[in-house]
């Protein structure tokens, strides 16, 4: 089994729902792991393709949440820097 | 013996043979609608939940075969069919797990105004990171503490 076969990186473009003159075909993100003793998946919304009036617009789909996950790790990652550079320079400067 | 043998190889081949078609139904999580739900309808609205979908599993199977020698075997070797015995056992087994889970990520508002997407905010999600966050801060901070003093 190649590593192609074993990881992969799907964009998956679901039915298009039709309400009066508006389309709107869902597109999502699949992660795929396929090992010969099991697998992994995770599947999440990228993006909606709108088509209303012969015009098609994109409207992408945000995750809030991880978005505030990650920005809280990466908050805490950069204080907790900039306290071991304090740190390390205070013992520079210690006579 | 020789029976038995036979009955496990058979069982252990024929689960082996259906396992694939098992992790099969585990990669259904990737289609679009896993992630998307049927639309709502309520009057000129329409709705359609995005869910962000996790699943994940595995297996194993083994079987073996050898001598399984008793304490009253080795006391008496010259025994009548003890070699056959010793030959012919053995077992096998198989096992497995997995799991999965989903959790909304937007609500699709289709109606008169257009399309709007309202992001679903996971508060407990984002407490738990905070805490979490907090607490390996607050442990950090109070070693480098000790450190300085020290």
């Amino acid at each position: 089994m190649r590593l192609k076969d074993q990881f992969q990186v799907q964009t998956v473009v679901g039915q298009p729902v039709i309400v009066g003159d508006i389309s709107v075909t869902p597109q999502s993100q699949a992660i795929i792991i396929r090992l010969p003793i099991g697998g992994f998946v995770w599947n999440r919304p990228t993006d909606l393709l709108v088509e209303q009036g012969g015009q098609a617009k994109r409207i992408p789909i945000r995750d809030l949440t991880r978005i505030l996950q990650l920005g809280l790790l990466g908050f805490c990652v950069v204080l907790s820097i900039v306290r071991l550079m304090k740190f390390s320079q205070r013992k520079e400067f210690r006579p | 013996m020789i029976e038995s043998r036979n009955k496990v190889l058979s069982f252990a081949e024929k689960t082996s043979d259906q396992l694939p078609t098992m992790l099969e139904r585990l990669f259904v999580a990737a289609r679009s609608d896993a992630v998307y739900s049927q639309p709502v309808i309520s009057g000129n609205y329409t709705v359609i939940t995005a869910s962000e979908v996790t699943a994940g599993g595995g297996f194993g199977s083994g079987a073996g075969f050898g001598p399984a020698t008793s304490s009253s075997q080795k006391e008496r070797p010259d025994e009548e069919g003890s070699q056959a015995e010793q030959a012919n056992s053995g077992g096998g087994g198989i096992g497995g797990g997995g799991g999965s889970a989903g959790r909304p990520v937007a609500v699709i508002i289709i109606g008169p105004e257009g399309v709007a997407v309202k992001p679903v905010f996971d508060v407990t999600k984002i407490a738990l990171a905070g805490i979490t966050a907090w607490i390996t801060m607050l442990a950090m901070f109070r070693k480098v503490r000790k450190m300085s003093r020290g």
